[in-house]
């Protein structure tokens, strides 16, 4: 039971970062489907930098900068050249991907996965069987409280919902709605490098080419399974990775009973499944011309 | 006339735009921008043999961009065009496999049209959801995209696996010479056929149809649409399976022609590819065409450039990626597109 929940507890902490940085996003008025392209940015620069360098604290320095960087730019294309937010997160996304691909081939040549000696610090024998868990893993709560208390209990979240929801009355009371967004997506940007970094350099200490595997999708679905509140996003993205989990234990029991490839596809349906939950609970459907209108903040 | 001119004007400077940022980026991995470029545009465009393969390339991403197109004007973001793609192609491959010996004016029929008939319901149910309970299409498209490549890894090795085959990728038994429909070049005159006539119907559906009206007035109004007596939607779960039932053409096309059979993975790119066509040709069917030359050239070059150049394929991606970012910045023809519909305060 224990080494199920510390299996959970890793693949989902990845999760639960880039989920808070879509609750970030999601609460200024932007579907943030970048979170991808920016998890495997902060991956590759977390182990590529950490590995060159030496220096753990470098590589994070230097994840959270590239992040920072992309979400400024997704920013500048959403806000100030108007685009399409969910295909210019499309497009940050697939750059994220694109942009490991080639900066992992410009250093290694063909080489597909990089090892770094150095990963973060683990949370040590005392834990038990959590002992190879990093401490991300045990900061993964005191995040998630902070981003509630924020959110829910500061000015700052009051004003940063209302640009999201109605941005005429956040204009109205002097907050700009775009500052906001700017603020939201950097914040974001710094969650998604230690989501990147706790991918790759938690428990695996390597990064490989395409790791993040849809996890950042997930992660904004998790976003809407949790009604962008941070807690019940956290939530939804441990049960993605529950059930990723009992995929994993179901082929170690089952052996070759089932087909292991359609077992991994088993978080991805619960993903939609979630997702239908959700649209399910809100009564859509029915209101389709409401729902193009929050679309497009 | 002079507006669409501005708006293919705004869409080439943006394609300027992330042009410069993918210099920027290879100048950062140690690249030359300059010989990069200059390598793309010989493996696409250099040489007669070049703009062959380009054209081989842009003729199954013409037909999937042209049934995103559908959708996107319905106001529907189907960016399942990848997985419907491969089911296409899995559905295709069973059919081959089940007539197999069959003459071959049954079997090539009835594949396209199993291909046809898989991608369309791969699409059904994304679309279903949506309109039934509002389920973001965005994301279980994407989802559906993930498992289509599972369902394609096992189908490959597992019911349809070449036993001969070795190595890490797997593949399926290859099909039949007397069931191709072209060689792995890709250009023949039953593909260009397929091509044409899928075109011609859309533009019909899209320009001379009653369904191509409202579905364009649902992208832009969806109130006005129930107002115009339309049922949107109906309306938005045509648009998914005309351009699900499409991407699985592209899929039948893909594997009775160049492919010959199916292999794990093959092809990871095509239906974002097919979506950034749709934009960047402003949603239009004869844009579509234009367009695809240009991203099937730029695909041409994902494989001359490893081989030929010695550069990583991964710059093809970031040039797509690039483009994808910065095409809809306000680059929707006047009218046309996915702007918010404004509430009075």
């Amino acid at each position: 039971m224990n080494d199920l929940i510390a299996l959970i507890l890793g693949s989902g902490t990845p999760l639960v970062y880039a989920a808070m940085a879509g609750v970030l996003a999601q609460r200024a008025g932007i579907w943030h489907l970048g979170l991808e392209g920016l998890m495997i940015a902060g991956a590759c620069a977390a182990v590529l930098v950490t590995s060159a360098a030496g220096s753990l604290l470098a590589g994070l320095g230097v994840a959270i900068a590239v992040c920072v960087l992309g979400s400024a730019l997704l920013w500048v294309v959403i806000e100030k050249l108007k685009a399409n937010p969910i295909i210019a997160g499309l497009g940050l996304t697939g750059l994220g991907l694109g942009g490991t691909d080639l900066a992992v081939q410009a250093v290694f040549d063909s080489e597909a996965t990089v090892r770094s000696e150095i990963g973060l610090p683990r949370l040590g024998a005392a834990f038990g069987p959590y002992a190879h868990l990093s401490v991300l893993v045990l900061a993964m709560p005191v995040v998630v409280f902070a981003l509630w208390v924020l959110l829910r209990r500061t000015r700052f979240g009051l004003q940063l919902a209302a640009c999201g929801e109605h941005p005429f009355a956040a204009r109205s009371v002097g907050v700009s709605p775009p500052r906001m967004r700017l603020v939201a997506l950097l914040l974001g940007g710094v969650l998604c490098a230690l989501a990147g970094a706790e991918l790759a350099l938690g428990s695996l200490q390597l990064f490989s080419v395409g790791m993040t595997a849809g996890r950042g999708f997930m992660a904004f679905a998790a976003v809407i399974f949790g009604a962008g509140h941070p807690v019940g996003a956290a939530f939804a993205a441990l049960f993605f990775s529950v059930v990723e989990a009992l995929g994993i234990k179901a082929q170690l029991l089952l052996g070759n009973a089932l087909p292991p490839d359609l077992l991994l596809a088993l978080p991805y349906a619960a993903t939609v499944a979630g997702v239908w939950l959700s649209g399910r609970l809100r009564g859509g459907g029915q209101s389709s011309g409401a729902f193009a209108e929050l679309r497009d903040y | 006339m002079s507006g669409s001119l501005f708006a293919v004007a705004r869409a080439l400077a943006f394609v300027l735009l992330a042009l410069v940022l993918c210099g920027a980026i290879f100048e950062l991995a140690g690249y030359s921008s300059l010989s990069m470029f200059q390598n793309i545009a010989e493996g696409a465009f250099a040489s007669p043999e070049a703009l062959l393969n380009s054209l081989g390339w842009a003729l199954p991403l013409f037909v999937i961009a042209a049934g995103v197109v559908v959708s996107f004007r319905c106001g529907y973001f189907n960016v399942g065009a990848q997985g419907q793609f491969y089911i296409g192609a899995i559905g295709s491959a069973f059919a081959v496999e089940w007539l197999n010996g069959a003459p071959a004016f049954i079997v090539i029929p009835a594949a396209i049209l199993a291909g046809m008939a898989a991608g369309l319901l791969w699409a059904a149910w994304p679309g279903l959801l949506r309109i039934r309970s509002g389920t973001d299409e965005v994301i279980t498209t994407l989802m559906a995209n993930f498992i289509a490549g599972l369902v394609l890894i096992y189908v490959t090795s597992g019911p349809l696996k070449d036993p001969s085959g070795t190595g890490q990728v797997t593949a399926s038994r290859p099909i039949a010479a007397l069931y191709r429909i072209s060689d792995s070049g890709g250009v023949s005159p039953a593909i260009i056929g397929l091509v044409v006539v899928s075109g011609v119907l859309i533009w019909v559906l899209v320009n001379r149809t009653a369904f191509g009206v409202l579905s364009s007035l649902a992208g832009r109004n969806p109130v006005m649409v129930g107002w115009q007596g339309g049922r949107l939607a109906r309306l938005g779960l045509a648009g998914f399976l005309v351009s699900g039932a499409f991407a699985g053409l592209a899929g039948a096309i893909e594997l009775l022609g160049p492919q010959g059979r199916l292999v794990s993975g093959f092809l990871p790119a095509e239906g974002f590819t097919a979506i950034l066509i749709a934009l960047v040709a402003g949603l239009s069917v004869t844009g579509v065409a234009v367009v695809s030359l240009f991203f099937g050239g730029l695909a041409a070059a994902s494989l001359y450039l490893p081989v030929i150049a010695g550069l990583p394929a991964a710059a093809i991606d970031i040039i797509n990626a690039a483009i994808a970012l910065f095409i809809t910045a306000r680059a929707w023809p006047r009218g046309l597109g996915l702007r918010r519909v404004r509430r009075a305060p």
